[in-house]
């Protein structure tokens, strides 16, 4: 049996002559498979092998099936090609989909997805949008995906969208082979660059290559491992693209066996300490962010709220993290620091549960002064702006929880009478707040054609169902009649990143995850224009999104900013803006969506738009896409009825009219 | 400043209008006075402009909107002339 066994190690026999040997040698059929397991798991994945393996596929003989041998507790062996290897582990790791776009050199990938219907790839003609698609799958599902690129260049088509999910810190696994084959690296090959996987280096949280065909599975493991351990990014792998298709031994492990997911209780000490300080504050004040959201831990927020009587706000993330219609809830942060905040005024106390804090000026976001408790996972950034009294690194729904016991055993009555008077007074600055907020409608451009833009929105808001999930990318557009709420409510996806061209792929993605439930995306044209090719995904995945074009023919965001870098200058003088203006020729977004296959209609006008809401509505029922190029009026300094273009006429210069 | 800057010669300055009271008191949490310097229009477009600042979480009453819109639709009206940058 040894001869048997040392003899199948060095391939000189077949696995069935290996079993048939062992039976010959008495042992039972059973008895025999449990041998071929230990043998296969020592030696698998493990060992080099002595000798090459040849390559797979060649013209004139065509790829040996995969073999999955068998078991020895979660770990699988299996021998394929590296393409099979790797289709074996995205499935072992909970992968359902694959978005990627044609790659000659992933043949043997393709090859393997033939055999196993459940992981499932979906074709996206553009890398942008299509990683776009995955990272708002990642987001609204919760579950694992993978974008795969063709080599360096797709690589780069998806790096916006990578760089999206860094800010965002969504957990996107990115893989494009290397062009340069293993025995030609360095050679200035086809679409070859000089280490390929530094270029993506400084957006994402891991970059590695694999070495061997081999370690093709434990490399996906470790890029799933680290975008999906908090705080959340994306990693990027690669391998020389001739791995995938040659012929190796290896290991496959299921998810839950290498992904600790890891959750991290809050310093008790530290907790004590912050539970003090907001016990004892005459104004704390709440500042929420993505990691509410991310843990789930919406409704732990709103109680530690409530215990306190704490008015709640929010700086510039991705989601809603707290019931916009709350008595607790004072709005959105507009400027650039807390105290622009019409209320509360004098917050002697700050808790931020899981914001980043985009700082996009000089100032600090928490101004000097008020007491600061930082609660959140994403350590990195802690104390580097901010003066923080009490750091609490975390998972927000664990540091919520103990957060809430430690308050609540601090609470004596007569803190809590004046909790509850504190919360009267938010209450009624909330009240207020919703009724001034609700004169929107009194604007004197409310029912102008071209629509007024908050018109436009305030008519979506009372078209969502109330379980509605918004992709906002329409950059200057406020969202402010949605009531949007984490807990069962509408639920926001804003763009965080700000790589244009990720709204049209995210609602996608969002409608892959969450089928039962109304995806709206509203996109700037300027947006809309980067990435629309995802409304092919839809018209061909029958995925019913809403899409809403605010078409104002304009970048209007940069006008504004500009003019305001330069006021009174030359620009406004003359009203020759460059850089801003989209039109002439006006562009026309339901015939580009008829193009890739999704019904749509232009629109002026608030009675058209009701009667389009109606038709998109009619058409999702029945399962398919919509659009709605809604035309808005420009707004700001210095446009004209017709704005000015920059003389560039080739046509006319041409001495030959060819 | 053009908004807060007094004429040149002027004996007594009139009282500050209502609207501008506000929009000293309230816009300048987020903008510069470079948001709206060169814009020329009349008080209902201004009132449209205010009432986006709504949208976007500004608080204001309805009188105080209008009372503002009438103080931009006067001093940055469509017959005023353009800021020069020499008069920065």
């Amino acid at each position: 049996m040894r001869e048997l066994v040392v003899k199948y190690l060095s391939k000189g026999v077949s696995r069935r002559g290996f079993v048939t040997g062992l039976t010959k040698a008495g042992l039972t059929m059973s008895a025999a498979q449990s041998v071929l397991a230990s043998v296969s798991t020592v030696t698998y994945g493990q060992t080099p092998p002595s000798e090459p393996i040849p390559p797979a596929a060649t013209p004139a003989a065509p790829a040996a099936p995969s073999v999955a041998a068998a078991a020895a507790g979660p770990v699988k062996a299996f021998q394929g090609t590296g393409g099979a290897m790797m289709a074996e582990q995205l499935v072992a790791s909970g992968v359902k989909y694959v978005f990627g776009n044609s790659a000659s050199e992933d043949a043997q990938f393709y090859e393997a997805l033939v055999d196993r219907p459940q992981l499932k790839y979906i074709l996206t003609p553009h890398e942008g949008p299509g990683a776009a698609m995955a990272a708002g799958y990642v987001k609204a599902s919760g579950e694992p995906a993978i974008v795969m690129q063709a080599g360096s260049v797709g690589m780069m088509n998806a790096m916006g969208q990578i760089f999206n999910a860094h800010k965002e810190q969504t957990p996107l696994v990115v893989y494009s082979y290397r062009t340069d084959q293993s025995r030609r690296a360095g050679r200035d090959g086809f679409e070859e660059v000089l280490n390929q996987e530094q270029i993506v280096q400084p957006i994402t949280k891991y970059t590695w290559l694999a070495r061997r065909p081999d370690m093709i599975p434990e490399t996906l493991r470790r890029a799933f491992k680290a975008a999906w351990t908090p705080p959340y990014g994306p990693s990027y792998i690669s391998w020389h693209s001739d791995f995938n298709d040659e012929r190796g031994r290896t290991e496959i492990i299921p998810q839950d066996q290498f992904d600790p997911r890891m959750r991290v209780r809050p310093n008790p000490d530290d907790v004590q300490r912050a539970a003090k300080l907001l016990v004892e504050a005459k104004m704390p004040l709440m500042v929420v962010g993505d990691e509410v959201y991310k843990s789930k831990a919406a409704a732990k927020a709103v109680k530690l709220a409530e215990l306190l009587g704490m008015p709640v706000t929010q700086v510039r993330q991705l989601y809603a993290n707290f019931p916009e219609g709350h008595p607790l809830w004072v709005g959105y942060l507009a400027g650039g620091n807390l105290n622009s905040l019409p209320y509360p005024k004098g917050f002697d106390v700050v808790i931020n549960v899981g914001n980043k804090f985009q700082h996009n000026g000089p100032n600090p976001i928490v101004p000097r002064g008020p007491k600061f408790i930082d609660m959140r996972i994403d350590h990195w950034s802690m104390g580097n702006v901010m003066l923080t009294e009490v750091p609490l690194v975390a998972d927000v729904g664990l540091g919520l929880d103990d957060m809430i016991a430690a308050v609540e055993q601090l609470l004596t009555a007569s803190l809590k009478q004046k909790v509850a008077e504190r919360a009267d007074d938010v209450k009624k600055f909330g009240t207020n707040a919703r009724m001034l907020r609700a004169q929107i409608v009194n604007s004197t451009d409310w029912d102008n054609a071209p629509l007024a833009t908050d018109r436009l929105t305030w008519e979506i808001g009372k078209f969502a169902d109330p379980d509605a999930i918004i992709v906002h990318e329409a950059g200057s557009v406020a969202l402010h009649n949605f009531d949007f709420n984490p807990l069962g409510g509408r639920e926001l996806f804003f763009y965080y990143g700000a790589h244009l061209g990720s709204g049209v792929g995210t609602a996608a993605g969002v409608k892959l995850a969450r089928p039962n439930q109304q995806v709206i995306c509203l996109v700037g044209d300027g947006s809309f224009i980067f990435g629309p090719t995802a409304l092919w995904n839809m018209a061909r995945l029958q995925l019913p999104v809403i899409t809403v074009v605010y078409n104002n023919h304009a970048y209007s965001g940069p006008h504004s900013r500009v003019i305001a870098n330069v006021p009174s200058g030359r620009m406004v003088q003359t009203k020759q803006f460059v850089h801003d203006y989209l039109g002439n020729p006006d562009m026309d977004m339901a015939s580009i969506a008829k193009g890739f296959g999704v019904d749509g209609e232009i629109v002026q006008n608030p009675a058209q738009l009701q009667a389009a809401l109606a038709r998109a509505r009619k058409h999702t029922v029945e399962g398919k896409p919509y659009l709605i190029d809604a035309q808005v009026a420009r707004k700001g300094v210095g446009w004209a009825e017709t704005p000015w273009v920059p003389p560039i006429r080739i046509a006319e210069m041409r001495s030959k009219k060819v | 400043m053009l908004l807060l800057t007094a004429p040149v010669g002027a004996q007594q300055p009139p009282a500050p209008h209502k609207g501008l009271e506000i929009i000293k008191a309230t816009c300048f949490q987020c903008h510069t006075d470079a948001m709206w310097r060169d814009q020329r229009q009349d008080a209902r477009a201004w009132e449209a402009n205010l009432y986006r600042m709504v949208g976007r979480g500004a608080l204001w009453t309805t009188e105080e909107i209008k009372l503002m819109a009438d103080y931009l639709g006067t001093d940055f009206g469509p017959n005023t002339p353009p800021v020069t940058p020499q008069a920065r």
